[in-house]
């Protein structure tokens, strides 16, 4: 065995944790940081198989192509859509911006919609792409809840009905969208041709992304049940929803209606939790 | 010493056989899930994790606690690990020596350590703060490794076997692992297993590897390779048949495959075990 002088464990790892997940591989990346290869040889034990530099390289590759194949897996149509290239060069910048804060590799995509965002200048709707893409991934993983059913809502009795609650599936989201990307998403989704939106969305609209059993559903709002869905994803009752959408429309009856129709079309989707 | 359950021989829960391992009752011992996979508390991973423990043991092997980093201990996946295990009541807790963050940042992997009195000394106060937390002792489990550092003053395995003394922890033997080192680091593999102390071995893991140029790399993504089955015999002539995961992840073949390949290691086991009454 060698000496047990040499960099305390704190400076170990920093160096090794900046030279694996830099930008570029390891001996590029020494040159940027203006070290010579002894840096690396100083620490790390090369051989006449494999260098010092090389034997780091192995961890460089992985920790990039891991989390590459994560980002590829929660992001197939924003990979389709600027294709394998882009997407590894976006993935090598995304990791320079946004290194990886949680323990979990599931979360390692999160910032990546926003950093789209700021990027995709040609293509602005790209972000909208991403956010819905994420939005899904993280609807998946959120926790069960039975559905509340029609025939649970028809013993309520009538005196009843303005306090009672309306509370969401865990398991959903809603994703405001300044682009109308669903056409997009269900194109790619098909395999189809699609035509890239070239005006923003109409102000308001939003999507509604939500799990049904294992399969997870979205479909685009308008700015009415947009309104609606945002009082009920806080959870909120039946005389609230009403009141809420009387602001909007002339009589309290037209709201008792809207909300009526907003209710069927949730209870239909089975975007209600069931009470506990 | 360590208590180890006569749990027998287990393969990894994995997504892509969820649906095949409730429908079909496969003739496994028990299952391995990895706890980060499992620690949001709704959702579908967990409902079939509760699936599962109804029919089978359950062992947790993790990859996040990252033992031997500098970082501080991540206190609240210590206390999601904590709330996992007391809802699913694992015959075993695990997870790597290594380390995996820093600053903050986490690279995802399984990190190598310098063997140094000082990381030995760093990683034990960790270990005794987990099983601390956990109130139970937990397995550490040997990582494959492509560097050694030129500051380490002691074998990996002197450096295994003294964290199990002074923190009472067990060992996760993972043979492939030992196989693959022991080829990138040029040491005896047989030797690295003869001078791991009997009775701290909990666990033994076995996996395929690929080649990369000279090196050998832990892929998960193979058969387990001949020259590490005959290692795993060595192995369980020396600890016992002691639980044995087979670790299948990437290039997943169907759960038929995996089922075989854990029942090849129970074959083996007992063979060895015959031999040696």
């Amino acid at each position: 065995m060698s000496r047990a002088d040499g960099p305390t464990l704190a400076e170990l790892q920093r160096r090794f944790f900046e030279l694996v997940t830099g930008p570029e591989d390891v001996a590029k990346e020494l040159v940027t940081r203006g070290l010579s290869e002894g840096a690396v040889a100083d620490i790390i034990a090369g051989d006449a198989r494999a260098s010092a530099v090389e034997r780091l390289d192995v961890y460089a590759n992985m920790y990039f192509f891991r989390i590459l194949d994560v980002l590829r897996e929660d992001y197939p149509k924003l990979l389709a859509v600027v294709g394998d290239d882009a997407f590894h060069d976006l993935a090598t910048d995304y990791l320079q911006a946004h290194p990886s804060r949680h323990p979990s590799l599931r979360f390692v995509g999160a910032a990546l919609p926003t950093f789209v965002a700021t990027r995709a200048r040609e293509r602005p709707w790209l972000g909208a792409l991403a956010a819905l893409e994420w939005a899904r991934v993280d609807v998946f993983d959120r926790a069960d809840a039975a559905p509340l059913t029609r025939d649970a809502l028809a013993t309520a009795a009538p005196e009843d009905f303005a306090a009672l609650p309306l509370v969401p599936v865990p398991a959903s989201a809603l994703v405001p969208a300044t682009w109308n990307i669903e056409e997009i998403w269900r194109a790619l989704e098909d395999g189809r041709a699609y035509d890239p939106p070239t005006a923003p969305a109409a102000p308001g609209h939003a999507i509604l992304i939500w799990r049904r059993g294992v399969t997870v559903h979205h479909r685009a709002v308008a700015s009415a049940e947009r309104r609606a869905l945002e009082l009920l994803l806080g959870h909120t009752t039946f005389g609230a929803l009403c009141a809420a959408l009387g602001d909007e429309v002339d009589s309290e009856e037209e709201a008792a209606a809207r909300a009526v129709e907003f209710l069927g079309h949730w209870l239909a989707d089975e975007l209600l939790a069931a009470p506990e | 010493m360590i208590e180890v359950p006569a749990i027998g021989h287990g393969i990894g829960l994995r997504t892509e056989h969820y649906a095949d391992v409730l429908a079909t009752n496969p003739p496994v011992d028990w299952f391995e899930v990895i706890s980060d996979n499992f620690m949001e508390p709704g959702g579908n991973p967990r409902r079939v994790l509760r699936a599962v423990r109804e029919r089978w043991p359950v062992v947790l092997h993790g990859v996040s606690l990252s033992l031997g980093a500098v970082d501080p201990l991540n206190e609240r996946y210590l206390d999601a690990l904590d709330a996992l295990a007391r809802e699913v009541e694992p015959a075993i807790i695990s997870d790597h020596l290594c380390w995996g963050s820093h600053g903050g940042a986490y690279a995802h992997d399984l990190l190598p350590l310098p063997f140094t009195e000082e990381a030995l000394a760093h990683t034990s106060t960790r270990v005794l703060r987990v099983q601390d937390r956990l109130k139970r002792q937990i397995l550490v489990e040997n990582v494959s490794s492509y560097v050694a550092f030129t500051q380490s003053t002691m074998p990996e395995h002197e450096f295994l076997a003294a964290l199990a003394a002074r923190t009472d922890c067990g060992l996760l033997l993972d043979v492939n692992n030992v196989f693959v080192s022991a080829h990138n680091h040029a040491f005896d593999a047989r030797a690295y297993l003869d001078a791991i102390p009997v009775g701290r071995v909990g666990q033994f893991h076995l996996a395929g590897h690929s080649q990369a140029g000279a090196l050998l790399l832990d892929t998960h993504d193979h058969p387990v390779r001949d020259e590490v089955w005959d290692l795993y015999a060595h192995a369980v002539a020396r600890f016992g048949a002691v639980p044995t995961l087979i670790e299948w992840d990437d290039k997943l073949p169907s759960l038929a495959r995996v089922v075989e390949e854990s029942q090849r290691a129970k074959k083996v086991a007992r063979e060895v075990t015959r031999v040696a009454r």
